[in-house]
């Protein structure tokens, strides 16, 4: 039984290339189908074409045919395909058409037309399915990220459709938030057989749960739908125990922990370098900020609760901590962007700091002028520095590109560059690998630790432990407002039952390139 | 139906607009900058203790504050033309507009009583929107909507929609303000500022719009086939308007018993189009939400109030207005605050608190997460 049939698809946004091109493609009822690629190489656009979004919102050109349970999108629109297709929009905050978490449920329900008897009973069983009847008359803009996603999730499940569609669901979200959106999906799978259409660039946990998977590149499926593992081998965005099985030479690549504990019981290799030492002392270089004592209110909340910290030169500090533990603030609070309660901080060096979104600082027609717009601002012009950055972070070929039209991970690149290039000493991003595909990310690393060689250093607030332990050398982590936990990267990262992936297979080492290192081979693909 | 357990509040959203027309009408039944004062504590009072958890609550420092500036820019453009020469404060430089502009004078003498009285009356427009304000960040619209004649359901939802774009962009400009002076480091540069805002945050809201829109469109919005009687509606409705148009000709045409057969006629054939539509809307809604006896109840408390300085009004009271000149302090009567009481009523019953672990801790809670991962 196959539950979403693509045959010969290609479509082309209004005025721009072809997105899709050729798509034979289909999912069978009640699998979970991974569809893995890198930005912009059309996977939200294959997601979006399912319920028939491409190209009846969209508009542009459409060639072929998309079938979702017998029926195409040809002759049904999007609403009426709300019943049998599920979408869930990569950014969650868009999705809610009500205020209250209840009603925004039932939405689809009224507009179906369901009896108020059924809608009532719908509801309940909704909301217990997804684990948050405790949040019913709560407004969505007051929730958690994982919290707002599995709300998201139920609106688009109250109609019990036979496939669910989500787009990135857990980019935003931390380790505990991903993974309970994740086990809500398996468990509908598994529990109602919905089919599930998921695409994702943080493979750590989704790969997993997955059947088969999907590889798409620039518009064409390239690999699959085969089995995960598979498709994954050979992938530079896969999760870090499959690279680290390719680089052992395990076949197949395991896709878990798990697997891969089992693998290195019985293959384990041999080290021609020494095991790196536990206790690597942060660099320490010149005192760039210091803050004492500082305490950050927000509303009747205390965001930050006396927290000390020191940030030296030549150092990369990961932050890490749940969803509301006080990253973003105590970031504010060292930028100098919010008021300090309590303490005081010193700051010894000139300030940078990326925001969250980097929608809210991108305004000229192009990635040039938006990374030259800020030395401008600064009454300074210098052509050598704009361009450094602009190769730093990778945006070469996209620097007469509107930033606008960038993906999220491009966008997020284009604001650090526009940040960076006034010179700052110490830049501070905040969750800056947010729906940044591989390509991406090992750009961002580069760009950091070439500023870091120049004496520079970097805070990242973050929930990608693997973006930690690859590239900071202390780690910070929060914990409702406080400091719990700061220490060099591998001393607190052991500790931790989030630990990177490597560590949790092969301690005390943290990445496949550590590993690569101590076996003497260049680790191939390394992003 | 509705039980306080249900919903959290313990006031119909309908019965919070009916209050708020209460406490508007008794700011403009008692002018006097004494008595708004006493109305705006009330709402006040009403935010802090009714307003729920989200971002409608700043509703009211945004509603008061624009009232302030409405009314700061009313005292000066009312000190600056109005003149009546006494207690004469300053006497400024004059001009006067020409002929074809209204040839009033701007400047010249700016006297106590002037900037006074217009000080008053903007206040009381300080008054009526905190009162507003009060009752945008303490009612839910979706509510309303949902209380509402079937016939205005999409109408009503699409508004609410809509107004949920203006917290959004607020948040958006405080945003892109802080991204703004973080990406200097921290030093405001003015030049250029008005651009830097404005591209980010329109941009932002319409993306904003078309995620929404697909989301609205993926969850089945206008599904509904447009029925035959959906048909009748609007022709009906058509046809309201006709003689609601005819009415207003005779009235001008100065043919008042035409007129008042037309609009009759008119209003008659408007109802029908909304019962019309009502019916004929095959949809259910997910909770008819009602109000309850003691909504009502306290609906009725709370018009006591106008109907009470209405009375008094009628009976005579000089305190009720306050008039700036001569120069005298505005008076304060007992029995006229006492008018004002029954505004207090919606304290009689409080907002429960959330069931368990949210309230208070705020916004990011995430042990339900924790709990549920293991």
């Amino acid at each position: 039984m196959t539950a979403i049939t693509f045959a010969d698809v290609s479509y082309g946004y209004p005025d721009g290339p072809l997105a899709l091109q050729q798509i034979d493609l289909a999912v069978d009822a009640g699998e979970i189908l991974l569809v893995v690629g890198s930005s912009g190489s059309g996977k939200s656009t294959l997601l979006r074409a399912v319920n028939g979004i491409v190209p009846h919102s969209t508009g542009g050109r459409f060639a072929g045919d998309v079938t979702v349970v017998e029926r195409s999108t040809r002759e049904h629109l999007p609403r009426a395909l709300a019943d049998v297709v599920g979408f869930v929009h990569q950014d969650p905050e868009a999705h809610f058409v009500v205020d209250r978490v209840e009603a925004d449920v039932a939405f689809v329900l009224e507009n179906i037309g369901f009896s108020q008897v059924s809608m009532r009973r719908r509801v309940e069983e909704v909301l217990d399915a997804l684990g948050i009847a405790h949040l019913r008359d709560r407004n969505p803009a007051t929730l958690s990220g994982g919290e707002r996603q599995r709300c998201a999730i139920a609106g688009a499940l109250a109609s019990a459709p036979s496939v669910l569609v989500l787009d990135e669901p857990t980019s935003q979200l931390d380790p505990q938030g991903a993974e309970s959106v994740l086990a809500a999906v398996t468990r509908l799978n598994a529990d109602l057989g919905t089919t599930v259409l998921i695409a994702e660039h943080r493979l750590e946990r989704a790969a997993p749960i997955a059947d088969r998977a999907v590889l798409v590149t620039d518009g064409r499926v390239s690999l699959g739908p085969s089995e995960t593992g598979s498709v994954l081998a050979t992938y530079p965005g896969a999760p870090s125990v499959t690279r680290l099985g390719r680089l052992l030479g395990w076949d197949p690549p395991p896709l878990t922990v798990r697997d891969a504990r089992r693998r290195y019981a019985t293959h384990r290799p041999s080290l021609n370098a020494p095991i790196p030492d536990l206790a690597d002392a942060p660099a320490s270089g010149d005192l760039a900020i210091s803050a004492t004592g500082i305490s950050v209110r927000l509303g009747a909340r205390v965001a930050v609760h006396g927290v000390d910290l020191d940030l030296h030169q030549g150092e990369v500090t990961a932050l890490l901590g749940r969803n509301g533990s006080g990253k973003t603030t105590l970031l504010r609070a060292l930028a100098g962007l919010t008021k300090v309660d309590k303490g005081t901080v010193t700051t010894h060096a000139t300030i940078g700091y990326v925001p969250q979104d980097p929608n809210t600082l991108l305004f000229s027609p192009t990635v040039r002028e938006e990374v030259r717009e800020t030395l401008t601002l600064l009454g300074r012009s210098d052509n050598a520095l704009v361009d450094r950055w602009i190769d730093v972070l990778g945006l070469h070929d996209l620097s007469d590109r509107h930033p606008r039209s960038l993906s999220g991970g491009e966008r997020q690149r284009v604001a650090i560059a526009a940040v960076a290039v006034g010179g700052a000493a110490v830049l501070l991003l905040d969750e800056p690998t947010r729906g940044m595909d591989a390509e991406s990310r090992h750009a961002l690393e580069r760009a950091i630790s070439a500023h870091v060689k120049e004496g520079g250093s970097v805070v990242l607030a973050t929930h990608d432990i693997e973006l930690a332990a690859r590239c900071a050398n202390r780690v910070v982590v929060m914990g409702d407002g406080e400091v719990v936990a700061n220490g060099s990267a591998r001393d607190v990262l052991s500790g931790s039952l989030f630990a990177p992936q490597v560590l949790r297979v092969m301690p005390p080492f943290l990445t496949v390139e550590e590993v690569a290192n101590a076996l003497n081979t260049p680790s191939r693909n390394t992003p | 139906m509705r039980t306080p357990s249900a919903t959290h509040r313990p006031w119909h959203s309908a019965t919070w607009l009916i209050w708020a027309l209460a406490a508007a009408g008794s700011v403009q039944l008692a002018p006097s900058p004494v008595y708004v004062a006493l109305v705006i504590g009330i709402a006040w009072l009403m935010v802090e203790t009714h307003a729920a958890d989200g971002p409608y609550r700043r509703a009211f420092p945004a509603l008061v504050l624009l009232g302030v500036i409405f009314a700061s820019v009313r005292v000066v453009i009312a000190a600056l033309t109005t003149h009546n020469g006494v207690d004469v404060i300053v006497t400024l430089p004059q001009a006067t507009t020409p002929q074809i502009l209204g040839g009033f004078t701007i400047g010249g003498t700016l006297e106590a009583g002037v900037v006074l009285s217009s000080l008053a009356s903007g206040f009381t427009i300080v008054g009526m929107l905190a009162v507003f304000g009060a009752f945008n960040s303490i009612a839910s619209h979706y509510e309303l909507v949902q209380s509402s004649p079937r016939a205005f359901h999409e109408l009503g939802l699409i508004t609410t929609v809509a107004l949920a774009f203006v917290p959004a962009t607020i948040e958006s400009v405080t945003a892109v303000r802080e991204a703004d002076m973080a990406r200097t480091g921290g030093r405001k540069i003015r030049r250029g500022r008005l651009i830097r805002m404005i591209v980010p945050v329109l941009e932002r809201g319409m993306e904003r719009a078309i995620a929404l829109s697909e989301s609205m469109d993926s969850r089945g919005f206008g599904n509904a086939p447009s029925a035959r009687a959906e048909r009748k509606s609007g022709w009906c409705g058509l046809a309201a308007l006709l003689v609601l148009g005819a009415a207003f000709v005779a009235l001008v045409g100065r043919a008042p018993a035409t007129a008042i057969a037309l609009s009759l006629l008119g209003a008659f054939l408007l109802i029908l189009a909304v019962l019309l539509s009502s019916r004929g809307s095959a949809r259910q809604r997910y909770r008819h939400i009602r109000m309850a006896t003691a909504d009502w109840l306290l609906a009725g408390v709370s018009l006591l109030s106008p109907l009470l300085l209405g009375f008094v009004a009628i009976v005579g009271n000089d305190s009720l207005a306050w008039y700036a000149s001569p120069l005298v302090w505005p008076t304060f009567d007992p029995v006229v605050a006492l008018c004002l009481v029954p505004l207090l009523a919606p304290l009689l019953r409080l907002p429960v608190p959330m069931s368990g672990i949210d309230v208070g801790t705020g916004a990011y809670e995430h042990q339900p997460d924790m709990a549920e991962t293991t």
